[in-house]
């Protein structure tokens, strides 16, 4: 035992040591945390300040598109606020404190930023840092001074161009900027509204043109156009004599849908967004099962033909016996695999606990669903177990190769086969208790992660105990074969062997 | 450190060991006994058995027939913490640091990992690879790679210690290096079976020598009794007529001699061997020369060498070997 343990050990500092393990280590957490934060802080702090010019020669929707901006803004700022009480008012935020986003109208007509931060102080931790607005996303600008307001759209829109195309440079605020887009609303626009019923608008034209180089982002032209065309239905409103508080009321008038899950307790029955949660978040840890399994078993080849290659095998082997050789790496492998899989485990726990605010958000569901589920036993037990299956074979493979070459060439056919929980990776939430899912969920090599893949979703006890009996045995019978061919293979030079030559070893 | 055993039994004995691979016998019915505190040189050409028959003595591969003991007992895994083994095909962890790597080895032959540290680095100190210790053993030379594993195979002081192939490989320098960290070992009494086909190492270093070829042993004894396999030699070089020298006692044959044979062109030889018995003075010769007037420019005696004695063993099979 001290010798498959003094084994083990150098496996385990010796891969610990090695650039690769420290990669793997700090990879997932690095990715956990920058899909958690980056794509909000890109969006934060990452997009430039655009710049648009309205042209309103009707003189009728500037002031309409000037306060849907407004009003946009004023949402964000609502949002950063209840995000930032969230986080440094002291006592769990009470109802008051987060203001419901419905009473937007409330919170602009109570003075907004300066309201609610005046609410909030008392209630500041110690320390907090003092609150920043975002920025605008959108800053309106004024047409450069040559151009001519007036001119019919076509000349406009011509005069404009060099500026859209980034060839010549507004001013804003002083400084030279570029310009995004250009909102030109033509004098006529009343004649060209579509009507139903009337089939041509009684003036032609393109109506309101929207002009930018930029095509990805359509934040600005859908704002506009949302608030535009409002504007032009509540007038239309106000022509017919109809009530515009009274269809605004009635538009937001409805009966309550719930979906219920029949598994869950009376009372709990609700399926909310931590039910989807629930039910993907193994995919998430099927994912990590394969990378960590792939990853280990790549070494624990690595290993086995370096030993190889150089010959140490004969001076292990007058110390160690081959038994003792493969235990050894068998356990300081796993050990390097465990020490690699508790780091994800903890860093994805801790980003969690840091990025949930105690609200209601995806982080919080996470975190609840880890702590309530049997993801996290059922991942260690199905690692292990997984990892000693494919070990078994690598071990076979490494030890009957003599360079890496080799190996690979024989190695493409375990990946190959370890591809196809990948592949099934996304099906199986789905129907986790269908066909494909059950079929897989029986065969050894894919046990793990298709039962990995429907621990939330209560498949049957004949699957959960009949399968991991059956990927026990398998295992211990896989070891066992492995163990024969190793013995054997671990001092062959020379080509590798037959299969049919494989298969005597196994007898004798 | 252990002190040696007090055990009356050799340290290795092998008795009519066979290993076939396949149909190909490596091993042919081979006996053999070691005494403690020898140095003994296990020498043959190449593929004669010698990876093999030490491949079985460490129980890395198991015999097809035969027994061998070692160090009294029948397995020698059973003993593996007093024994050390340098295998032919050299090779270290390339990413390990030098001093683990002799550190390594050491802890798995059963020492301490402080113990085995503390020696690690004494031995690096003693054989001059001290400034080397912490650097990984991919920045060694090909000659200090192999020094470093010999000291990793020896850590642990073992009493009886199988170097395969030792100085292959090593520059005149570090091959007496490797020499004097033999000596040292023998000289504290550790029992050293060392294969080479480098005749002038087993010259200077052992007391005895075990020969095989194709998988036979041919000789087994001191190098003595090797040399006295071949009859000694007496050259001569002289114009004169030779025939009398023929005719006295004690003289086997006299041939021309083969190094400068045809260098005298077709009008005559003028060096000639003469095989002499082992009893046989070579003084007799130079008087009969005095007395029948053969005019000597050369007279020189000397005993064959190792080398000779196993060109003159081996050879033929060797060749065969060779071109099979």
């Amino acid at each position: 035992m001290r010798y498959v343990f003094l084994v083990a050990w150098r496996e385990y500092t010796e891969n610990a040591k090695t650039k690769g393990f420290w990669i793997s280590l700090f990879m997932l957490p690095l990715i956990i945390f920058l899909s958690a934060d980056v794509s909000f802080l890109l969006e934060k702090k990452g997009t430039p300040v655009r710049h648009y010019i309205l042209v309103d020669q009707s003189g009728q929707f500037g002031p309409v598109v000037e306060s849907r901006q407004e009003r946009a803004h004023e949402k964000q700022v609502l949002a950063a606020l209840n995000e930032y009480a969230g986080k440094y008012a002291a006592s769990p935020a009470g109802p008051q404190d987060v203001v419901p986003p419905q009473s937007l109208d409330a919170f602009i007509s109570k003075g907004g930023e300066d309201y609610f931060l005046e609410q909030l102080k008392p209630r500041l931790k110690p320390g907090a840092p003092a609150f920043k607005a975002p920025r605008r996303p959108f800053q309106p600008a004024t047409p450069p001074a040559q151009i001519d307001t007036n001119a019919d759209l076509a000349s406009l829109s011509r005069d404009l161009k060099p500026y859209l195309r980034g060839e010549k440079k507004i001013e804003a605020n002083g400084h030279p900027v570029e310009l995004n887009a250009a909102i030109l609303i033509p004098r006529n626009i009343e004649k060209q509204i579509v009507r139903p019923r009337a089939k041509t608008p009684t003036a032609n034209g393109s109506g309101i043109e929207y002009w930018s180089a930029n095509l990805a982002d359509s934040t600005l032209h859908d704002d506009i156009e949302q608030a535009v065309n409002e504007e032009i239905r509540r007038r239309e409103y106000q022509a017919r004599g109809l009530d515009a508080a009274a269809i605004r009321e009635v538009g937001q008038t409805y009966v309550p849908f719930n979906s219920l899950n029949p598994k869950k307790e009376a009372g709990q029955e609700a399926v909310g967004a931590a039910d989807v949660i629930r039910q993907w978040a193994p995919s998430g840890f099927v994912y990590l099962l394969w990378v960590a399994i792939f990853a280990i078993c790549q070494m624990l080849l690595n290993n086995i033909i370096e030993e190889k290659s150089n010959r140490i095998i004969e001076v292990l082997l007058c110390s160690v016996t081959p038994g003792e050789l493969m235990m050894g790496k068998l356990f300081g492998i796993a050990a390097v695999g465990l020490t690699m899989v508790s780091v994800w485990i903890t860093s994805l726990f801790g980003v969690l606990i840091w990025k949930s605010t105690g609200a209601p958000d995806v982080a919080g569901a996470l975190l609840q669903t880890l702590k309530t589920s049997h993801l996290l036993p059922m991942f260690v037990i199905y690692f292990v177990l997984g990892y000693l299956m494919y070990a078994a074979c690598i071990l076979a493979l490494g030890s009957v190769c003599n360079t890496l070459k080799e190996a690979q060439n024989y190695m493409a056919l375990i990946t190959m086969s370890m591809m196809v929980p990948l592949l099934t990776l996304a099906f199986i939430p789905k129907d986790p208790n269908g066909t494909l899912a059950r079929v897989l969920s029986w065969i050894p090599l894919y046990t793990p992660f298709t039962m990995m893949n429907r621990v939330n979703a209560d498949p049957p006890m004949v699957d959960l105990i009949g399968t991991m009996i059956l990927l026990i045995a398998s295992t211990v019978a896989a070891l066992w074969m492995a163990g024969k061919i190793f013995r054997i293979g671990i001092l062959r030079t020379g080509q590798p062997p037959k299969i049919l030559e494989m298969l005597r070893w196994l007898k004798g | 450190m252990k002190t040696i055993s007090q055990e009356e039994a050799p340290p290795l004995e092998v008795r009519n060991v066979t290993k076939f691979y396949g149909d190909f016998k490596a091993v042919d019915d081979v006996s053999f006994t070691l005494t403690a505190g020898s140095i003994c040189g296990f020498l043959g050409p190449n593929s004669a058995g010698k990876t093999t028959t030490i491949r079985m003595i460490l129980e890395i591969i198991k015999p097809g027939s035969g027994t061998i003991t070692v160090l009294g007992r029948p397995s020698a895994l059973e003993v593996r913490q007093r024994i050390g083994y340098l295998p032919e095909e050299k090779g270290l962890y390339k990413k390990m640091k030098v001093w683990s790597v002799i550190a390594y080895f050491a802890a798995l032959k059963g020492m301490t990992g402080k113990a085995a540290r503390l020696r690690a680095y004494e031995l690096l100190e003693r054989y001059g690879l001290k400034d080397f210790a912490a650097k990984p053993t991919e920045a060694l030379s090909k000659g200090m790679a192999q020094k470093v594993q010999m000291l990793a195979s020896i850590a642990h002081d073992p009493e009886f210690v199988i170097l395969d192939e030792p100085f292959s490989g090593l520059d005149p320098v570090n091959q007496q290096v490797m020499e004097e960290i033999i000596r040292d070992m023998a000289g504290r009494k550790r029992t050293i079976l060392f294969s080479t086909h480098v005749m002038q190492h087993a010259e200077r270093l052992c007391e005895r020598i075990l020969l095989i070829a194709q998988g036979k042993k041919i000789f087994d004894g001191t190098i003595d009794e090797a040399k006295r396999t071949l009859p000694r030699r007496v050259r001569i070089e002289t114009d004169d007529d030779i025939g009398p020298l023929r005719e006295l006692h004690g003289v086997i044959s006299a041939s021309p001699a083969e190094a400068v044979h045809g260098l005298a062109g077709s009008g005559g030889v003028t060096h000639w061997d003469l095989q002499i018995g082992q009893d046989t003075d070579a003084q007799a010769i130079l008087q009969l020369c005095f007395a029948k007037g053969i005019r000597l420019r050369g007279f020189n005696q000397s005993d064959p060498t190792l080398h000779e004695v196993f060109m003159h063993l081996v050879g033929p099979a060797a060749k065969e070997v060779a071109f099979r």
